[in-house]
């Protein structure tokens, strides 16, 4: 029993992080109808600027405790991108995908030289003394990292405030509505560029604050942002696209079918995630919450 | 500090024009141009830190040979070409071989990598003079006798001294044991080799676990909680890039070093990401063929390591001593080749000349095997915490030559294990 919700929660915590990246992707594509590719750049981008802050903010003798407040902010900082990007993607707002996603790619690969000119090519990791400075929760045989459940319950904690800004707040029935339908809201005096970049700016955070909480426990690499912008497309095809109900669910599918494939048939860990893909798209082509940035 | 391309070759191609042509070198070569070597390194993900060692040990080599006159009278200069999957890593050997019109490459540490660029090195006639890459599975049927290809040590030779170790060390106190390994040709071949050779040592152990995941992969999460389902008393890696550090970070963190032996085959190649912080002592911990702190280092050994400490504010790994072997084989071999001649040897007096040839490297004496292949000593022992370091270091330091842990030449890795005395 102990076992199995060590497998679980091993799944649940890949499934916050890849939440976050998928909310980020969901949100953009609801509103702007944007596949982003970027997001995984962002993922990446938050996990570099996070070790180089908490780095720079522990030597400056800040008390260990407080760094995740320090990733949160390093992620929330990065957001500053949103807006100009943003700018260069209006370019292509009303063109084909194919173009949408060249761009996006191209961004990837833009911002992949970009990390490599401010960090090098060399992984970058946090001291592993930070990532246990919340100490372990002993259950028996079983040891988890405090921190592993902190970046669980700020996943969650974020896909509540997520549903709570779209459903309860001005600027959520503001959101909803130039996703529903972007001519009616613009007709109403919805100043649509405003809703585009702050959205966008919005989805850039999650996707830096995701690659921030993750950095502890791993180390910052070039490639990490693709690496999970495949099992985010992945999650986004199993919730349905812009629902961020549908990325909750679909990240708690994948990351929780990632774990469980792992610990009994190793070899089917891309398989199952990619059958469970295909069999939504076969009975619910849609996804299973399909409802535009809901 | 990482080196970029192009202050790399800067460095190297400034100082070598910079440097004045010397009077005992002959005019004849000297006016015939630079010796051009290509270099494939890694520069970006989890084998970066592999790449950029490997180019430092290429700096310092070409540093050297420059400074004293060069290869012949010919000064070395460099084309750096990046190493990533195999179909670019070979699209980037085309250019160096016909674009650049190198004499020589050297490079690559991936085995799939090495696996693709060795047909081509064939077809093209240009010599390669791998790093590393070049594990057993699959070389029969693309580098069956290569003639301009000279591979690295067979990547199993690590896997059989750390197997070797783990029967000295853990006979009889370890009944079950798990591999996490990488899902490639490599990761799978160290894995088997271990088993077959607990196998032969009457270890009585049981694999309990054995877990694939890809190169490059950075979250361990379910791997560890799998482990940790699996209990065993060993667990058997052999990451070798940036993905090692992560692995002992959240096994360490779910309190899987505290009651599992780890035996690490390569990871010495990212020494430094090792912290104390989580990296447990008394784990077999390999650094294959260069030990930075090896008991008895030999004058140049320490004069790299000062070199590269000073430069790059860190100490220094294994892949700098495969580059700077194959820099220093190639001259060496080129040397050979054109006693005597009064010009510069072709290509195929070169080979022939690799072809048993022996240099002093900054592991002590390296050479390549009548079939290309390279033979060195691989340097591994019980991780310590008791250092001046900031991350763990090996001790003791146990010593075996690829003599003794690689197949001998023309036999099946598994028939050489079945035929030892153990």
């Amino acid at each position: 029993m102990a076992q199995s919700l060590n497998i679980v929660l091993g799944g649940v915590f890949h499934a916050a992080v890849l939440f976050l990246v998928a909310a980020g992707l969901q949100l953009v594509f609801g509103v702007q109808k944007i596949l982003n590719l970027a997001c995984g750049s962002f993922y990446a981008l938050g996990a570099y600027f996070g070790v180089s802050l908490v780095s720079w903010a522990l030597g400056a003798g800040l008390p260990a405790p407080l760094f995740v407040l320090v990733l949160v902010a390093a992620g929330v900082l990065l957001a500053v991108l949103g807006p100009p990007i943003e700018r260069l993607l209006r370019t292509i707002y009303d063109r084909d995908e194919s173009l949408q996603l060249l761009l996006t790619f191209a961004l990837v690969l833009m911002f992949e030289d970009v990390i490599r000119f401010f960090w090098g090519s060399a992984p970058h990791q946090l001291a592993g003394a930070v990532y246990l400075v919340y100490g372990q929760l002993t259950l028996g045989r079983l040891t988890i990292p405090v921190y592993n459940l902190i970046v669980i319950a700020a996943g969650g904690a974020i896909a509540a405030g997520m549903g709570w800004l779209l459903i309860r707040t001005r600027f959520g029935r503001i959101v909803r509505a130039a996703a529903e339908n972007r001519r009616m809201a613009e007709a109403l005096g919805v100043d649509m560029g405003w809703v585009y970049s702050r959205v966008f700016t919005l989805g850039v955070a999650l996707g830096t604050v995701g690659g921030a909480l993750v950095i502890p426990a791993t180390a910052a690499v070039n490639e990490m942002g693709i690496d999970l912008i495949v099992e985010a497309f992945a999650v986004v095809v199993i919730g349905g696209l812009g629902s961020m109900r549908g990325a909750f669910a679909g990240a708690l599918v994948v990351g929780i079918l990632r774990a469980v494939a792992i610990a009994t048939y190793p070899e089917v860990e891309m398989l199952a995630i990619y059958v469970i893909v295909i069999g939504v798209l076969i009975l619910r082509p849609a996804g299973l919450f399909a409802r535009a940035a809901t | 500090m990482s080196t970029t391309r192009r202050s790399f070759l800067k460095l190297v191609g400034g100082a070598s024009a910079a440097l004045a042509t010397r009077l005992d070198s002959p005019p004849a070569f000297a006016q015939a141009g630079p010796v051009k070597i290509g270099v494939l390194a890694a520069k970006a993900g989890v084998t970066a830190p592999v790449g950029e060692s490997g180019l430092r040990g290429t700096q310092f080599a070409v540093d050297r040979i420059n400074t004293a006159g060069g290869i012949m009278g010919r000064k070395i200069e460099l084309v750096v070409e990046e190493e990533s999957n195999p179909k670019d890593t070979v699209e980037r050997f085309r250019k160096l071989a016909l674009q650049s019109k190198v004499d020589a490459v050297t490079g690559v540490a991936s085995t799939g990598v090495g696996l693709a660029i060795g047909p081509v090195a064939e077809e093209l006639k240009t010599i390669w003079l791998a790093w590393d890459g070049t594990t057993q599975k699959g070389v029969e049927e693309s580098m069956p006798k290569p003639k301009y290809s000279f591979r690295s040590v067979d990547n199993e030779a690590e896997a059989v001294m750390a197997s070797i170790l783990t029967a000295r060390h853990f006979k009889g106190k370890i009944k079950t044991v798990a591999g996490i390994n990488n899902d490639y040709s490599y990761g799978r071949d160290n894995w088997a080799a271990f088993l077959a050779i607990m196998k032969k040592f009457g270890m009585g152990v049981t694999p309990v676990a054995d877990l694939w995941p890809k190169l490059g992969e950075t979250n361990f999460t379910s791997h560890v909680a799998a482990l940790h389902q699996a209990r065993p008393d060993l667990v058997f890696c052999s990451f070798w890039s940036g993905d090692a550090p992560i692995l002992l970070k959240q096994a360490h963190a779910a309190g899987l070093t505290r009651s599992t032996k780890f035996v690490m085959t390569t990871a010495g190649g990212v020494h430094e990401s090792l912290k104390k912080d989580f990296a447990p002592e008394g784990m077999i911990l390999g650094y294959n063929s260069m030990y930075f702190e090896a008991p008895g280092a030999s004058p140049l050994l320490r004069e790299f390591t000062k070199w590269h400490h000073a430069k790059f504010k860190e100490w220094p790994n294994y892949e700098s001593d495969h580059a700077y072997f194959t820099v220093m084989a190639y001259k060496a071999a080129v040397e050979e080749a054109g006693k005597g001649a009064g010009k510069w040897p072709t290509s195929d007096a070169v080979i022939n000349a690799l072809a048993g040839i022996e240099v002093e490297s900054l592991s002590g004496r390296r050479g390549y095997r009548a079939d290309h292949i390279m033979e060195c000593s691989f340097f591994q022992g019980i991780s310590t915490h008791k250092n001046r370091h900031d991350f763990v270091t090996i001790d003791p330091v146990e010593v075996m030559s690829t003599k003794q842990i690689q197949k001998p030449s023309g036999m099946g890795l598994y028939d050489w294990i079945n035929s030892w005395k153990a």
